[in-house]
């Protein structure tokens, strides 16, 4: 960080020791909502989104689709000797290709994210970490990333519920670092990950460079799209007084500001704006966007938010 | 709040200020709005807070940024807050006031008489006392923004205070007034008061008052003194505060005094207790030349008849202020408000200053003394310049005119010489004779030419005539006076001249003014136009008649700055006394019973003028080597002396004499009573208020966000 953070105020919303930000992920008040969530989750998946995650390419599997015509070349070992047997005709059984599903988790852990009580990383370590844990229950591939100025390594096709604490290891470890580059960190993204699925990005989307070209390279991966947006309450409402530099915590940049009700009414419109922008550009685009701020209940969002919106099925 | 609606109503009068703090205050507190404005200038280091990106409030600048002018001003909202506060403040600290319908601030002008008659103790302890403590009232019952001036006066008017609403040094100043012996003159007050009560601008002391607010005026005063008429009060509201003793039930009138003062026939006058001189003076007996007369008169304003006893003292000349030893007296028994003359006789007493004292205990003292100085005080310095002149010199050595002038004789020759001309120049003379000689330049001393004219521009045009017949000549004027023969005069040649503007011509003839008298710079020239004689030849017949040494005389009496005794001239207290000591020096002492020993510098007329005689008594101004000039200072006011107050109209008075008490300034009766000033109301707490409500916005502004 090449701020000067000695004179530099603390800013008002930062978590101090022994709130929620401190503690374990893993705590239990948290690993109980886990278990609901898978328990819904589980529900859910049973009544009416069966089938739905199918895929549509026939393969080999155990639920059947239908027969066809043996044609020279089919492997022999999918014709259906009983019907060979009733109508002395070479029929091959289908079945339907069950897919891996893929679940992308990018999270953003720029500095920009370590504001707001709970910090917004730890708001969206949550979010990640639920996830991922329907993920691993509904015995996804579970992939998360991080980025900050690039895109991090994570952790990658983990698989099934008892893999849960790498998660939450790997998430826990995870510290604000740096500037945040969404579009580099999206590129990479979409180099890595040729697969299909699902991705969710969780982010503030406070990058000057904006968010439009970012996104973009995921729309080109022909992925599902997801994306949550945090904003602290601070940042919804700020409750700022008197005179102020505020100085950007990412590049050092300051804006020089004395708070009067225009300038707040200017702000609220700005954020407004934004906060729209970003969700007109993404529906507009297919790809769900999902507002939430840091004082909203995480499990909450997952389960009445996340279902409306489809994420979680 | 119904105060605030008065008082919005109310804008429209004027407002004035009067502020508690001084000059250097003001200028600190001046300070202050500068220092708020270079605070936002050197800035309000703005408080750093990190946020988590300012991308947001980037763009909300930007958007503001399109009209800065107006964000500029929002930002400094709080600037404009705290200057109004401060500005507010200092209006509060300016203690404006107002003035309408009497509910707002109130300017007073405090007219306070110290003349001799508020000595008087007939009022416990005295008038003056009672006068002050009067306006003290008016004072402590000041609203802290009423202001009030302070004038003193009695022959003269000082301003003892400006306008100021500090009630501590209006207190202090009232105190201060000491009673003076002067006279009173209620015109030389008013004009004071009318000027500075509603000036536009004040400077120093004193606080910058505006010019429309009428002020009210309270005279303290025993009513001793003329109305004043043909004066213009102006916006002052007047009203007369009689110091003294409530004047008995109404009488009518007796008959007229001969004795008063005109304008004091036929007014309606009460007793007082006072016996008081009113006049002394001390004469050379006409018949016996080694005699001389002091004589007086004495007034006895009481309601009874007074008896008393007129003594006389001698005091010593070298010491004023002596007690003086007894020399005479006289029994008195004066009816009531009338006149008793007295005489004393003196034997060849030479200069000696006197002093009649009454015996009579009464309520004012101070004119129960009076002093005057026997026997010549001065001779007339007479220089002739004169080629040998014989029926002058001769007229110059007549026993009248030695005993009062020292006659030195000069040819033109020796007046032109250094020592002569320096002691011309200097003064040392105060009449120079010219007997058919012009000097290069005038001399510092009055002039007599004999068939000359004065040097200057103004006599150029002379023309000469032959035998002039003297038509006619002024009797009139002190230097013709006893002249009766002048029409036997024959006179040969003159050469006439026209006077210069404002002359006055003593001699006319057929063919202009053969003697005149023409002002010059303080002196006075007196110019015979023909001279007296022609070579060895006289020119004129005028040596052979009496009226040429009188006229000779006449001129050194007039001209010479004789005195004699303690004759007409009578210095008053407070007056200045103009001296004539012979002396060249630059400055004489002047010893008084109270100060020996003060310093008085020659005026640019030669003469001295002593500012210093505030008190009845004698006074003695000496110079060196020996010189000696003992003078007397009296009160002689008849109206000082009445002590009857004036302006109160007695109880039972019948409506057509009221008038005749009443005190009238300009053509207005004003009648003499009055306390209770007005209730008035201060402004400045207003102010105050809303400075205080303005900060109380400005705190809310900044802790709540609360944005106009």
């Amino acid at each position: 960080m090449s701020l000067e953070t000695s004179n530099i105020r603390e800013a008002p919303h930062r978590a101090p020791a022994g709130d929620p930000n401190s503690g374990p992920l893993l705590d239990p008040v948290f690993l109980h909502k886990l278990e609901q969530l898978e328990l819904v989750s589980r529900k859910i998946f049973v009544g009416r989104m069966k089938g739905e995650r199918k895929s549509r390419r026939r393969g080999s599997s155990v639920e059947f689709a239908e027969h066809r015509n043996y044609t020279t070349g089919d492997d022999i070992r999918h014709i259906d000797w009983n019907v060979y047997g009733r109508l002395d005709k070479l029929f091959l059984k289908l079945f339907l290709e069950e897919e891996d599903l893929h679940v992308y988790t990018v999270l953003d852990t720029s500095l920009s994210m370590d504001f707001g009580t709970p910090t917004k990383l730890r708001y969206g370590k949550q979010v990640a970490a639920a996830l991922a844990f329907i993920g691993l229950v509904n015995h996804d591939r579970v992939l998360v990333d991080t980025f900050s100025a690039r895109l991090e390594q994570g952790l990658h096709g983990i698989r099934g519920r008892s893999q849960m604490w790498r998660v939450v290891q790997y998430l826990e470890k995870l510290q604000p670092t740096g500037a945040s580059d969404l579009t580099a960190a999206c590129r990479e993204f979409a180099i890595r990950h040729a697969g299909k699925g699902v991705v969710v990005v969780i982010s503030d989307f406070l990058d000057k460079r904006g968010y439009q070209e970012a996104l973009r390279y995921l729309l080109a991966r022909n992925m599902d799209i997801y994306v949550v947006h945090v904003l602290s309450q601070e940042e919804v409402n700020p409750e700022l007084v008197g005179d102020l530099r505020l100085v950007d915590a990412e590049d050092g940049d300051s804006a020089e500001i004395t708070i009067s009700a225009p300038l707040l009414k200017w702000y609220k419109d700005t954020l407004n704006a934004f906060v729209g922008g970003l969700k007109e550009w993404c529906t507009s685009r297919g790809i769900t966007y999902i507002f939430t701020t840091n004082q909203y209940p995480f499990d909450k969002l997952i389960l009445n938010y996340l279902r409306e919106r489809g994420l979680v099925k | 709040m119904g105060g605030l609606w008065n008082w919005i109503g109310g804008l429209s009068s004027p407002i004035e200020l009067s502020t508690p703090l001084g000059l250097a205050a003001w200028s600190v507190l001046a300070g202050v709005p500068v220092g708020i404005i270079a605070l936002y200038f050197l800035k309000l280091r703005r408080r750093p807070v990190r946020v988590p990106s300012t991308l947001l409030w980037q763009r909300s600048l930007e958007d503001l940024h399109v009209n800065s002018l107006f964000q500029r001003l929002r930002r400094n909202l709080l600037l404009f807050l705290q200057l109004l506060a401060v500005a507010l403040t200092m209006l509060a600290l300016a203690g404006p006031q107002m003035k309408g319908s009497g509910s707002t601030g109130q300017r007073y002008v405090l007219m306070i008489d110290n003349s001799a008659s508020m000595s008087a103790t007939d009022v416990p302890p005295s008038r003056l006392a009672r006068a002050k403590e009067a306006a003290q009232k008016v004072v402590d019952a000041m609203g802290s923004g009423d202001l009030a001036m302070v004038i003193a006066f009695s022959d003269t008017a000082k301003v003892v205070s400006n306008y100021t609403g500090d009630r501590s040094i209006l207190a202090k100043r009232i105190e201060s007034i000491a009673p003076t012996q002067a006279a009173t003159s209620l015109r030389e007050g008013l004009q004071v008061a009318a000027g500075l009560a509603n000036p536009s601008k004040q400077i120093g002391e004193g606080v910058v008052a505006s010019s429309v607010i009428t002020p009210k005026l309270f005279i303290y005063t025993d009513g001793g003194f003329s109305d004043v008429e043909g004066f213009s009060l102006g916006n002052l509201e007047p009203e007369v505060v009689v110091i003294g003793p409530p004047p008995p039930a109404y009488e009518p009138p007796a008959e007229i005094r001969p004795n008063a003062p005109a304008d004091e026939q036929g007014r309606v006058r009460n007793s007082s207790d006072n016996v008081a001189i009113v006049a002394l003076q001390s004469r050379r007996d006409e018949e016996k030349a080694d005699v001389y007369q002091i004589f007086g008169r004495v007034h006895n304003f009481r309601g009874e008849e007074a008896v008393t006893e007129a003594q006389l003292y001698r005091h010593a000349v070298d010491r004023p202020g002596d007690p003086g030893e007894l020399v005479d007296a006289i029994a008195l028994k004066i009816p009531p408000q009338t006149d008793q003359a007295f005489k004393f006789d003196l034997t060849d007493p030479g200069l000696a200053p006197f002093e009649v004292r009454l015996t009579v205990k009464d309520a004012l003292p101070v004119d129960d003394r009076a002093f005057t100085v026997v026997g010549t005080t001065r001779k007339a310095q007479v220089l002739a310049v004169t080629s040998g002149n014989r029926y002058l010199i001769d007229t110059l050595k007549t026993p009248l005119v030695e005993e009062r002038a020292d006659v030195a004789v000069m040819t033109p020759d020796e007046a032109r010489a250094e020592a002569a001309a320096s002691e011309i120049r200097g003064g040392r003379y105060d009449l120079i004779l010219y007997d058919g000689v012009r000097p290069d330049a005038p001399p510092q001393a009055n002039t007599l030419y004999f068939g000359a004219l004065p040097p200057g521009p103004a006599y150029e045009k002379a023309k000469d005539v032959q035998q002039p017949v003297i038509l006619d000549w002024d009797i009139g004027h002190p230097m013709m006076q006893y002249i009766r023969d002048l029409s036997l005069v024959f006179v040969a040649s003159a050469r006439i001249v026209e006077p210069p503007a404002g002359s006055r011509n003593l001699i006319e003839s057929n063919q202009g003014p053969l003697a005149f008298l023409a002002p010059r710079e303080g002196f006075t020239d007196a110019v015979v136009t023909f001279p007296l004689i022609d070579g060895d030849v006289p020119n004129t017949t005028w040596f052979r008649y009496i009226s040429f040494p009188l006229f000779v005389l006449n001129s050194i009496q007039a001209l010479g700055n004789v005195r004699e005794g303690g004759g007409d001239e009578t210095a008053r207290p407070g007056q200045p006394v103009v001296l004539h000591a012979e002396t060249i020096g630059k400055e004489i002492a002047v010893d008084s019973a109270a100060r020996p020993g003060v310093r008085v510098a020659r005026s640019p007329q030669g003469t001295f003028i002593y500012q210093d005689a505030d008190k009845t008594g004698m006074y003695l101004a000496r110079w060196e080597p020996s010189g000696r000039l003992p003078f007397a200072v009296n009160l002689f006011d008849f109206r000082e002396s009445d002590l009857a107050p004036r302006g109160l109209v007695p109880d039972g008075t019948p409506e057509t004499m009221q008038e005749s008490y009443k005190i009238k300034i300009g053509y207005n009766p004003v009648t003499g009573t009055g306390k209770a000033p007005q209730v008035q109301k201060d402004i400045w707490w207003y102010f105050a208020l809303l400075a205080l409500g303005v900060l109380l916005v400005e705190w809310y502004i900044y802790n709540r966000r609360v944005y106009i």
